[in-house]
């Protein structure tokens, strides 16, 4: 069949297409609650960021390690991973308690937090077998600020500029 | 004696002047007037959103996105072109500034092709297609540049600002993305 018969039919189903599809999901409450919030009051928001600070401070002292030292020996590398884990899970755990019972922007943030567990599970049975590779452990790292950010983004949603 | 034309044209008109004292209600902070300019234009921003992501959460997220920040940033409209017409430009902008933050560094990280058209789509017969289902399987930038160009009818010039690349490339993944369609479409 020829290109302009492809064109045609393109053109037809593009036509076609519908203007309006809804989503399965009512997104309202979530919009909602964001309306409600506004960048200047909200002390939530304040707190999670000298957390986010303070972590952050830690990982780049322990990342301007990684970067600046040869790795450490098979038992040191798995070592600084659990520090690592171990520094996240504090972190992890004291954001959560700060937004308990605050409603979320999306509903399926917990499954997306499970996502990224099971990509740093994923990335740590990587760095058993392989750990002389420093990628690896700055993947953990980011995974886990991934997970950091996705907690605060779905509490405390920040402005775009349009 | 009018044509049916010109009573089209009137009722839009018409229609126009209602939602733009809606808009202008809403820029006083009616939040029930945001509500139903929400349900009113929901279907079209999602369905906008799921074309560009092809992934349903992340389109609804990007949706949520659109309508936060809309409800500060409607005081930029001046009713210059048609409120629809501003709308998508909106959402458009939005919706890639979203999934950048989103999908940036997973992607980068893992080459993802993740969407929710991958495993669903069969080979296709020239009669008997799901345009949107062909979308939502073409790989993300050629997927990005025809919704844009095809079905939004953004320029190139328009694509490459919008999407940080060369018009060359926005040209180059369009003819990718219909060479994929023509395929899947059973035409070569």
């Amino acid at each position: 069949m020829s290109n302009k018969e492809f064109e045609q039919q393109l053109q037809r189903n593009l036509s076609a297409l519908p203007d309006d599809i809804q989503p399965e999901r009512d997104l309202w409450p979530g919009i909602e609650h964001a309306l409600g919030q506004t960048p200047e009051n909200s002390t939530q928001k304040r707190a999670t960021g000298y957390w986010g600070m303070a972590a952050a401070t830690a990982t780049i002292g322990l990342m301007g390690w990684l970067g600046l030292s040869q790795l450490p020996v098979t038992s040191d590398a798995e070592q600084l991973a659990q520090v690592l884990s171990q520094q996240h899970q504090q972190q992890k755990q004291a954001l959560l308690a700060s937004f308990d019972g605050q409603p979320a922007l999306t509903d399926n943030w917990q499954q997306q937090v499970d996502e990224l567990d099971g990509a740093a599970a994923a990335i740590k049975q990587a760095l058993k077998e392989d750990p002389n590779n420093p990628a690896l452990l700055r993947m953990l790292q980011q995974v886990y600020q991934q997970q950091i950010d996705l907690i605060e983004r779905v509490h405390a949603p920040t402005w775009q500029k349009i | 004696m009018q044509t049916q034309g010109q009573l089209i044209e009137a009722k839009e008109q018409f229609a126009e002047r209602g939602l733009l004292s809606l808009v202008e209600a809403v820029k006083q902070g009616d939040r029930q007037a945001y509500h139903k300019l929400y349900q009113m234009h929901l279907g079209q921003v999602y369905a906008l959103c799921y074309r560009l992501t092809a992934d349903r959460a992340l389109a609804e997220d990007a949706t949520q996105e659109v309508f936060i920040q809309l409800w500060r940033k409607l005081d930029n409209y001046r009713g210059d072109a048609k409120f629809s017409t501003w709308l998508h430009s909106v959402t458009s902008n939005v919706c890639v500034s979203y999934m950048r933050k989103q999908r940036g560094w997973w992607q980068r990280m893992f080459n993802l092709e993740s969407t929710d058209a991958v495993h669903e789509v069969a080979e296709g017969s020239a009669g008997d297609v799901d345009l949107d289902t062909y979308i939502r399987r073409l790989p993300e930038r050629a997927r990005m540049v025809f919704v844009l160009h095809a079905v939004e009818g953004y320029r190139h010039e328009e694509i490459a600002q919008l999407l940080d690349m060369a018009v060359g490339s926005s040209k180059a993944q369009f003819h990718r993305a219909k060479q994929l369609l023509s395929e899947w479409m059973g035409y070569e």
